[in-house]
């Protein structure tokens, strides 16, 4: 904005939290003082309706062009006053709210005249840069009606029905020719027994009836474009390529089953078996007789090379251990672990084992069992930490509980959406406690194993959260983009990609560009910022080497400003005769 | 996510959110933001649950209330949530997609329309009582703010205590206050609230350890139970951050954490309640945080660090902050009476021998039970309870948010016992749950 | 032994150590966890077992059963594997040479003839036939071995005393035999059924309703493990201390005061019937209770059980309580199970590795001590 700046100071008493530690009175009259300030007025409560309207009303007399409330911290009001300095015609983004309460009467209760002096500054600091506040725009962006669930497993099922249970259409696109994910290699489920096969018809039954639920198997992703709303993802299957526009994607491609290959005398064949190996028996009957069988937990896990521990093995090794003392009740089963993990609720089926007799072991991290095969026979010999002896069983299964690993295809799958992994190789979200289901990259969620090892109901929940959080886009039908974000000056960038590697949102991208100088005419790469990604945190802009980007709202004239504005108080005052 | 103040409030239809706490107040924000409408009914008077009285979270390490409050504030803000504290539910009745929702505003003396919660009664108030925001361990006033960042920021006056209220003396509260906001005729009322469906997050309370005796809690004054740890080691609490043992308020040398207090136990709880083997490390490293010092034991019987990131966090408690870890429950702790320290004795695993262990504090990581009134509320939303006094899903496997009355969900701690993270994706999972019975497509 | 793990539900031990953690016996003597033996019991271990010495050293005090979160019986669980050693041919481990255990075998006997009713002075009565039987126990035999330093047949005259002042004639029967408390408990399950059977025929022969007792022992055996054998019976089974207790609350007696005591809780009468409340309304009536650090289902037990062992465990066991008798400054201790007299007198009476000025506390028998403060005598 070119015209002179007319800027209106509101100083707030906050009641006594700020009038009874700093004296506001002083502070009005100084803020008249300074350059660019037309109006000031104070109130006991600007966030009330009174103060609301007599910021509207002093915008309207005094022809107002910029507003600065001094008050509290923009997490309670911001929006509030945003809001009334909209109503009454301005620019929302031509306000800036100073904080001289959590920043200064509340930290200073004691020092009343310090306190005031440093309010002082603070709003002399504040005009300063409000007088070169331009006006930002608020884009909304529309958002496709629809979804797509990448993995058709239980997490993906159950977020594909709901967010089409709440009135959107949802492609499910799957790698496999059938949907259920490791459902389809499972025989039971805990807690309860039921048959998994049960509750993967139940499931695979009620989406392909779900008029809302479009499903492609045999299918995988070959390319994303776009961002939230508006991605076009290019689906790869036997017949013809297909790309499928929609607003929303939710990753749910779960994960493998860790094969210890010559760990504990695994092999692939033979009797020394995965958990999932044994389910498959369980399921086809093969395991007709059944003498001895240990189990051996944390293989593979929880230690050098794979450090997590995979939270449902030793579940499964319980409910499996149940089944097969149900099976064959003279049979001696013994689960050799490191600590039985059967957290929450789950202590229970741990007491159901031990009631049917199966035996828990502990061994030591130190002196894991040792397994020798010998043709036929195999031999655990285990060291008993607490009896300080050893013990050898001759079971006729060996079944190692193996930890859930990342698919070897997530690190492709990541660069696509644009997403990032963890250390682990699981995808990694937004925050681990408060945003477990959302990725930094807007748009995109996560559920399931693919996130970390998660049993059935977890699974479940969090299919169901992830269609929350999509529901929130879908049913607005638009986004509001962050007004505040970050400009590239193209003639500046020297496409160095530096911004693109280090934007948390993934809103910075590097794009080809012909560029014709005078004499020569050369393709290079510039960045380009997209403003429904950027959330600007100015990230790019500290960055990049070229000061080619520019953070709006908090530009460097913005910035410099500030700090002048507090190492020399002089340049800022002038005296000046009310009306 | 977009800005709250920017939003229209759509005509759609209401959900009833029973218990502000965090999976609560992620319900509430999910579907407040496509455009519902919210009644966020808590029975403190303030919203956060018992996130809010923690420090720090595992396995970031992030200050509790610093991600709390943040969100708090969103719902306090938002135009489309009402937030109803220091209210309870005392009936519902109709059904999916038409409810009708009686809840019990108790009075709290105070108008929140003019309450600005700026303070200045409490100054002057006369009456002391424990203040069960800080685990007891220090006073608060009958007229109170539950703690500085409350939401709403209304004060409320505690009718049990108030020398107004029960004798008819003082008045300070009233006379001193700029706003009028002091109403000593205020009565409870009652509203009738018509939702489409109703969400239940209500968590969960503390085990009180005072019965086992062997632990001595209540008796030996360095014995002390998770919760109050907490409050202790928070810079915002009693003490300022400072772990304080008696007698003279040194700082402890050694400390025990003893887990399972009341859980996995056959005499009292019999499930995990999940989250104490990961509270007892990271207290372990707060104090070390604090602390140089300090040499935390922490005695478990089976380490439960299952999440993501757990455990390795509990590798690094061991390697970098020097947790021991020790495989026994302790039998008992005795206290030396001339100088408060405590012996713990335990069976040590590893040497098979049975020692005791001298420290100068131990925290007995006690069990979380549902929470008080459980039942009766499970009654009055005609749900079930399980065997554990939690809330019966409709069925645990494949409808764990559901319960049996349709339209009814539940979400967090009072499901099942879980974690902060766990809690957040039920509570947007019950959302995910309630749009779908509230839009009308409902299997 | 797989039966002995279902009874005694020993495989939900989840080895969390709570146990061993608590248990005196452990804290003095370093071979001897109940972890560990439960450990072995399941995986199979039984012949091992069986065969440890320290099968014995086990005093079945409860102080890890009462807190099992898993419920393990360990106290029955020690029993059984008792009795199971017993019938693979291991001799019960005795103290006092066998003595105790041969005195108590010898009253399984039909014929025997005993002569335990001399201590009965004209000034008790007592009858033959009665709704209340005073069951005396092995008091009468213990006052021939140990007389040296304690006299458990003033238990006795106290008891009838008592019972005289509330108007009670009880029954005291020349054929009472040995409960079977000790031979139960050191694995010789047989013998202890010939004394129930026979015992029961002697109380139904009395007529009585009603059973006093002073020993929790006894009181345990007659109200638990002789449910069996009194089936059909509708005998109320009492310690003497709850019958004071209930006396002077209908104020039927008065103590006078008798000065500031403290209490040792016997194993048997608090941890393994729950009476804690009960001796400690008699003591507060003849003057001031002064708890122990240790009181209630915390109290340390008195370091022997069922005459099984008597070593240098038991000594420090009782050393160390009797320390911690002293220093509460009470005048004496307390207590209201014979044994608990016998054991701890006997720490005190021999030689010991600390000064006697430590542990010199009275230790005295609370219905000895109730009769005597008895108003009006």
């Amino acid at each position: 904005m070119k015209d002179e700046p007319r800027i209106g100071v509101f100083v707030c008493h906050c009641g006594t939290n700020i009038g009874g530690y700093v004296d506001v009175p002083s502070v009005v009259e100084y803020a008249r003082t300074l350059v660019g300030v037309v109006h000031v007025e104070r109130n006991t409560y600007t966030c009330a309706d009174d103060g609301l309207t007599a910021i509207k009303k002093a915008i309207k007399d005094h022809n107002l062009n910029r507003v600065i409330v001094a008050s509290c911290t923009p997490r309670t009001h911001a929006p509030l006053f945003r809001s009334a300095v909209a109503d009454a015609g301005l620019n929302p983004y031509l306000f800036e709210l100073v904080n001289i309460r959590e920043h200064c009467s509340w930290v200073h209760m004691k020092e009343k005249e310090a306190a005031t002096q440093k309010a002082k500054d603070l709003i002399r600091m504040g005009v300063a840069r409000t007088a070169l506040l331009e006006p930002q725009e608020e884009i909304r962006i529309s958002v496709t009606p629809s979804a797509l669930v990448i993995g058709g497993g239980i997490a993906g099922m159950t977020a594909a029905l709901s967010i089409a249970n709440q009135g959107f259409k949802v492609d499910i696109v799957e790698k496999d020719s059938e949907m259920g994910g490791m459902l389809r290699y499972l025989n039971d489920l805990y807690p309860g027994g039921r048959k998994a096969s049960l509750v993967m018809d139940e499931f695979i039954g009620k989406v392909k009836n779900h008029p809302k639920i479009e499903v492609h198997t045999s299918s995988t992703i070959k390319k994303v474009d776009g961002y939230i709303g508006n991605f076009t993802v290019s689906v790869q299957n036997e017949k013809v390529p297909l790309d499928i526009k929609t607003g929303i994607i939710v990753v749910a491609t779960g994960a493998d089953e860790f094969k210890p290959v010559n760990l504990y005398g695994y092999s692939g064949s033979g009797n020394v078996l995965t958990e999932l190996e044994l389910e498959e028996r369980l399921k086809n009957g093969s395991l007709q007789k059944l003498d001895s069988a240990v189990f051996i937990q944390c293989v593979g896990s929880r230690g050098e090379g794979r450090s997590y521990c995979s939270r449902i093995c030793c579940n499964v090794a319980i409910k499996n251990s149940k089944l097969l003392k149900q099976t064959f009740p003279e049979a001696d089963i013994n689960i050799l672990h490191n600590g039985i993990h059967a957290y929450g609720t789950y202590e229970k089926m741990y007491r159901e084992a031990q009631e049917l007799g199966v035996g828990f072991r502990k061994y030591s991290k130190e002196k894991p069992p040792e397994v020798t095969v010998d043709g036929e026979r195999m031999r655990v010999k285990l060291y008993h930490e607490l009896m300080g002896r050893e013990i050898e069983y001759t079971p006729d299964i060996i079944v190692l509980s193996t930890p859930l690993i990342p698919h070897p295809e997530n690190g492709d799958l990541s660069r696509m959406l644009k997403v990032p992994l963890g250390q682990d190789g699981f995808f990694l979200e937004a925050h681990v406690k408060l945003r477990p289901v959302d990725f930094a990259t807007d748009g995109i969620f996560l559920c399931g194993s693919a996130r970390a090892p998660a049993d059935i109901i977890e699974s479940i929940n969090q299919g169901y959260s992830a269609a929350s959080r999509a529901a929130i886009p879908l049913m607005n039908g638009y986004v509001q983009a962050e007004a505040i974000t970050a400009v590239v000056d193209e003639t500046k960038c020297i496409g160095c990609g530096y911004c693109a590697s280090i934007c948390p949102y993934r809103a910075a991208s590097m794009n080809e560009k012909t560029v014709i100088a005078e004499e020569v005419t050369y393709l290079t790469k510039k960045s380009y910022i997209n403003p429904v990604l950027c959330k600007g945190c100015g990230t790019c802009a500290a960055g990049c080497p070229a000061g080619a980007i520019t953070p709006n709202h908090f530009t460097l004239p913005q910035i410099m400003a500030t700090i002048k504005a507090f190492q020399q108080p002089g340049a800022y005052i002038y005296d000046r005769i009310k009306a | 996510m977009p800005h709250a103040g920017r939003w229209q409030v759509n005509e759609m239809k209401s959900v009833l959110v029973i218990g502000g706490g965090i999976a609560g107040i992620q319900s509430s924000l999910d579907l407040a933001n496509r455009g519902y409408h919210i009644y966020l009914v808590e029975r403190e008077p303030s919203i956060g649950g018992h996130m809010a009285l923690l420090d720090k979270t595992f396995p970031t390490n992030d200050c509790s209330m610093c991600i709390l409050a943040p969100k708090m504030n969103e719902c306090n803000a938002h135009p489309n949530i009402d937030i109803l504290s220091y209210s309870e539910v005392m009936d519902l009745s109709g059904n999916a997609g038409d409810f009708t929702a009686r809840v019990q505003r108790k009075a709290r003396y105070i108008n929140e329309e003019k309450c600005t919660g700026c303070g200045d009664c409490t100054a002057r108030c006369p009456s002391k009582v424990p203040n069960e925001y800080n685990g007891n361990l220090d006073k608060r006033k009958s007229i109170f703010l539950p703690y500085p960042q409350a939401v709403p920021r209304v004060m409320t006056i505690d009718r049990e205590h108030c020398i107004y209220l029960t004798k008819g003396k003082c008045g300070n509260c009233k006379k001193v206050c700029n706003a009028g906001a002091v109403d000593y005729e205020q009565k409870d009322t009652f509203v009738d609230l018509n939702v489409a469906a109703v969400i239940v997050a209500t968590g969960f309370d503390m085990f009180d350890p005072t019965h086992m005796q062997e632990y001595g809690y209540g008796k030996y004054a360095n014995v002390i139970t998770a919760m109050e740890y907490e409050r202790m080691i928070c810079a915002s609490g009693p003490t300022g951050g400072h772990l304080e043992t008696a007698p003279d308020k040194e700082h402890p040398g050694k400390i025990a954490f003893i887990q399972c207090v009341g859980s996995r136990d056959l005499q009292h709880n019999p499930y995990c309640c999940s989250v104490c083997c990961m509270h007892a490390i990271k207290e372990s490293i707060l104090a070390r945080e604090h602390y140089e010092d300090i040499k935390p034991y922490i005695f478990y019987t089976d380490l439960r660090a299952v999440g993501k990131g757990f455990e390795e966090y509990a590798v690094r408690g061991e390697k970098e902050y020097g947790i021991k870890y020790i495989r026994g429950r302790p039998g008992q702790i005795i206290e030396d009476a001339s100088t408060k320290k405590l012996t713990v004795w335990y069976d040590d695993t590893v040497n098979r021998k049975v020692k005791g262990l001298e420290v100068d504090m131990a925290v007995l990581c006690t069990s979380l039970i549902p929470a008080k009134g459980s039942d009766k509320l499970a009654a009055i939303l005609d749900i079930e309870l399980d065997e554990y006094g939690l809330y019966k899903s409709r069925d645990e496997l494949t409808a764990p948010l559901d319960t049996r009355r349709p339209g009814v969900f539940i979400a967090g701690y009072c499901q099942s016992p879980k974690d902060i993270p766990e809690s957040v994706a039920q509570g947007s999972g019950a959302a995910a749950r309630a749009t779908e019975v509230a839009g009308g497509a409902y299997i | 032994m797989k039966q002995i793990i279902k009874r005694t539900k020993a495989y939900y031990c989840v080895e969390c150590g709570k146990c061993s953690g608590s248990c005196p016996v452990a804290r003095v003597n370093e071979g001897f966890s109940p972890r560990v033996i439960v450990e072995r019991a399941l995986s199979g271990m039984k012949g091992e077992i069986e065969g440890d010495r320290e099968l014995w050293t086990c005093l079945t005090c409860e102080a890890c059963t009462t807190k099992c979160p898993s419920t393990v019986k360990f106290s029955e669980f020690i029993r059984g594997m008792r009795s199971s050693a017993f019938n693979s041919g291991y001799t019960s481990r005795c103290s006092q040479g066998g003595l105790l255990h041969s005195i108590q075998r010898v009253q399984s006997y039909r014929d025997l003839v005993q002569n335990r009713l001399q201590w009965i002075s004209d000034d008790l009565k007592t009858s033959t036939e009665g709704e209340v039987l005073y069951f005396t126990g092995c008091l009468p035999y213990f006052e021939n071995l140990f007389s040296g330093f304690v006299n458990p047949l003033e238990i006795a005259r106290s008891t009838v005393k008592i019972l005289n002042k509330a108007g009670i004639s009880p029954v005291v029967s020349p054929n009472e035999r040995c409960c079977g408390h000790d031979l139960l408990w050191t694995g010789n399950v047989e013998t202890f059924q010939k004394l129930a059977r026979l015992n029961v025929e002697m109380i139904k022969e009395s007529g009585a309703s009603r059973i006093v007792t002073s020993c929790p022992e006894c009181l345990r055996t007659l109200k638990l493990d002789y449910a069996d054998f009194l089936e059909g019976t509708d005998i109320e089974i009492v310690h003497i201390s709850e019958f004071i207790s209930s006396l002077i609350k209908n104020n039927d007696i008065k103590l006078n005061r008798a000065g500031i005591m403290t209490y040792q809780d016997p194993c048997r009468l608090g941890r393994h019937m729950g009476i804690y409340d009960a001796p400690r309304e008699v003591i507060k009536s003849m003057g001031e209770l002064v708890e122990m650090n240790k009181n209630r289902e915390e109290s340390s037990c008195c370091g022997v059980s069922a005459w099984a062992t008597c070593e240098g465990n038991s000594k420090q066991m009782q050393i160390e309580r009797l320390i911690e008798a002293k220093s509460t400054g009470a005048d004496m201790l307390v207590t209201s199970c014979p044994k608990c007299l016998i054991h701890l007198r006997c720490a005190v009476h021999n030689q010991i590795p600390v000064e006697k000025e430590k542990v010199d506390i009275p230790v005295v028998d609370l219905t000895v001590a109730a009769c005597r403060a008895l108003a009006g005598e």
